[in-house]
Order: C-alpha cells, then sequence, then structure tokens
C-alpha cells in the first residue's frame, strides 16, 4: 500500500501547532467565565423590568378593559416565561462535568436539551412576544379604528412573515433533533440489547 | 490546595501526552481555523475544570476523549446549519465519492479529503472514525462512546470500507 494513502498515516502525522493554553490562561478563562455569568444574571434582572414598564405604558395608553386585561395576561405570561427561560439555561451541564458519561449518553442529553430548550423558547418567549403583538394591533384596531391600522400594515405584513419564517425554520430544525433522537434511541436499544 | 495541585499536574501531563491528538480530534469537529483554535482552547478548558473531580473510574485517556468529543459533539450541535446536513455512517457509505479515482500523491491533500470526510458525519459516527484513526481498539473506543462492542465493531467495518474505497483503491489506481 501506498504510504500516502493510509488513512491512519495520513491523520496521525499531520501537522498539529502545539498548544498555548497555560494554568494562567486557564485561570484567567474562569475569571472570564464569572464575569460573563453576572452579567447575564444582571441581564436577566433588568429584562423583566423593561417589559413591565413597557407594557405598563401600554395599559395606559389603552383604556378599553379587554385590551387591558390581554395586557395583564401577557405581563405574568412573559414574566413567568422568563423564570423559565432563565432556569432552563442555568442548568446547562458543562462538558467538564460529564466526563464520567459516555459519548452515547451526554449527546443524547445534549440534543434533548436542545429539543426542550426550542420547546421553552416558543411556549415562554416567542408565544408572550406574539400575544403583545397581536394585543397591540387589536388595541390599534379598537381605539383609533381605520385610521392608524391601514399605515401599520406594511409593518404588520414585514412582522408575520417574519414570524412565519421563524417558524418553519426552527420547526424544521426541531424535526431534525427529534430524527436524531430516534436514530439514538435505536442505538440505545442495540447496546442495551 | 492538594487538588488544585493535583488538578493542574493532572492537565499539564494530559495536555503533554495528548495535545497532539487533541488538536487532531479538533480538526475533526471543525473546519475552521480560527473557530477551531477556539474550540481547541475550549477542550482544554473543560479538561482542566474536569480534573478538579478526576477520580480514576476510567483511564486517563477515556476521560480525556470523553471530555474532549463531549465539548466538540455540543459545538456541532451549536453549529445548527451544518447540524442538518451531516449523515451517519451507514449514509456515508451509500454517497458516491466525488473525488474517486483521482488519489493525490500530495499528503496534504489526503488529510484534507479524510477531515472532509469525517466532517460529513454525526457526532457520535465522529466520535468511532476519530478513535480508529488514533489507532484505539473497539473496547476502548466502546468505553468512550458507550457504544456495545458489536455496534462499535460494525461501524469500524464501515468506516474501513468507506476509507478502502476512497484511499486504497484511488491510490492503487494511481501507484
Amino acid at each position: 500500500m501506498h504510504p500516502e494513502n493510509d488513512p491512519k498515516k495520513i491523520w496521525q502525522s499531520q501537522p498539529v501547532e502545539p498548544s498555548v493554553m497555560t494554568i494562567h490562561l486557564l485561570r484567567r478563562r474562569v475569571r472570564q467565565l464569572h464575569a460573563r455569568t453576572r452579567k447575564q444574571l444582571v441581564g436577566s434582572l433588568v429584562m423583566p423590568i423593561v417589559i413591565i414598564a413597557s407594557y405598563i405604558y401600554a395599559i395606559r395608553q389603552f383604556h378599553y378593559p379587554v385590551v387591558q386585561s390581554l395586557f395583564a395576561l401577557t405581563i405574568a405570561w412573559s414574566m413567568a416565561g422568563v423564570y423559565f427561560l432563565n432556569r432552563g439555561m442555568w442548568s446547562a451541564e458543562m462538558p467538564g462535568d460529564a466526563a464520567l458519561s459516555t459519548g452515547l449518553e451526554f449527546y443524547r442529553r445534549e440534543v434533548d436539551r436542545r429539543c426542550s430548550l426550542f420547546r421553552r423558547l416558543l411556549w415562554w418567549g416567542f408565544l408572550p412576544m406574539i400575544s403583545i403583538i397581536g394585543t397591540f394591533i387589536l388595541a390599534l384596531a379598537t381605539t383609533e379604528g381605520s385610521k392608524s391600522l391601514p399605515k401599520a400594515m406594511p409593518f404588520i405584513t414585514l412582522l408575520i412573515v417574519w414570524v412565519g419564517a421563524y417558524l418553519v425554520i426552527r420547526m424544521r430544525e426541531q424535526r431534525e433533533l427529534r430524527r436524531e433522537i430516534d436514530e439514538l434511541n435505536e442505538v440505545e436499544k442495540s447496546v442495551g440489547g | 490546595m492538594n487538588g488544585v495541585a493535583s488538578q493542574d499536574e493532572l492537565y499539564r501531563d494530559v495536555a503533554e501526552q495528548f495535545g497532539s491528538a487533541l488538536e487532531r480530534l479538533a480538526r475533526a469537529y471543525e473546519v475552521d481555523p480560527d473557530k477551531r483554535r477556539d474550540l481547541i482552547q475550549e477542550i482544554h478548558f473543560q479538561l482542566w475544570r474536569s480534573f478538579e473531580r478526576f477520580d480514576a473510574r476510567c483511564s486517563t485517556r477515556t476521560w480525556v476523549y470523553r471530555v474532549a468529543h463531549h465539548v466538540a459533539a455540543s459545538h456541532v450541535l451549536r453549529e445548527r446549519r451544518k447540524f442538518s446536513n451531516l449523515v451517519s455512517v451507514e449514509e456515508l457509505e451509500m454517497l458516491p465519492d466525488k473525488d474517486h479515482g483521482h488519489f493525490a500523491a500530495d499528503r496534504r491533500i489526503n488529510l484534507d479529503r479524510l477531515s472532509a470526510l469525517i466532517q460529513q458525519l454525526k457526532p457520535l459516527d465522529r466520535q468511532v472514525i476519530v478513535s480508529y484513526l488514533e489507532d484505539m481498539d473497539a473496547a476502548s473506543i466502546g468505553e468512550i462512546t458507550g457504544l456495545s462492542p458489536a455496534n462499535v465493531a460494525m461501524r469500524i467495518s464501515r468506516i474501513k470500507n468507506i476509507l478502502a474505497r476512497r484511499f486504497h483503491e484511488g491510490g492503487n489506481h494511481a501507484s
């Protein structure tokens, strides 16, 4: 066999750059990770405040009880969403914590986690956002009738197209992840059997 | 203090012993040099962190490869657009080889072809092929991946077929 076409030789003799990670750099990375976590925590506190402030402003702008109730409902939904979305993010397992898990176990958990993250994002982030936009459109239609709504139509159309495209792309990704879970289930069955 | 010292010492030993293998592993998961550098740094970081709780329940080599493949698998899942185009080793076996018969006597070109082939695979199959290329036996690959010996053997057999078709045959035509 020609030595140039033995895959193992090709693979093992490839040129590699020496690693530049030192203990000092690793410790710096820990500090950076902590700083990023702190920033994310602050961000997760700022977000609910912004949401509440904008919804209260919206409630004060539109005086119809139905619209106000819908805004109030969406506030509650969004606040619950902030909690559930953050809970999902903080509980993510880092790869370094899973060395006792095999590749199959860890990968399966990661695919599962991404699937459930998307569901949480849909229920607690995306749908409350759609709900608030729908409520705004309803409020515009009921308070100012046909005057404001036609002006907002290009924006609303763009929004609907964006929402549709986003949903189609994310659903397709979701289907792929589910297919991957099915395949991994089959592999797990063969390992168990 | 001892824990910290042993964590650092363990990491230094492993970085020295497996540094090149980890660089090769990163190549199997990321084609872009900048992203690959980030991936390697993340692998080293997670490895160093992991040694805080290393209790020798498995060999150091299994531990190192598991952590490295976990980091890389997460990386692949994050790259959502690329993830949708990945195939299993069974599917890859059925795909026609565009370069078939065009064996290159240049090791660099062959390495690029081999890397491109690996990068088409789903993470679990990538773990098997990378371990195979690193000269590990089926038992070691099973310990890292969690696949049964029969499953590992079947995948290795398929991988060998693919590699033989794409490299050996091409080489025979050329020589």
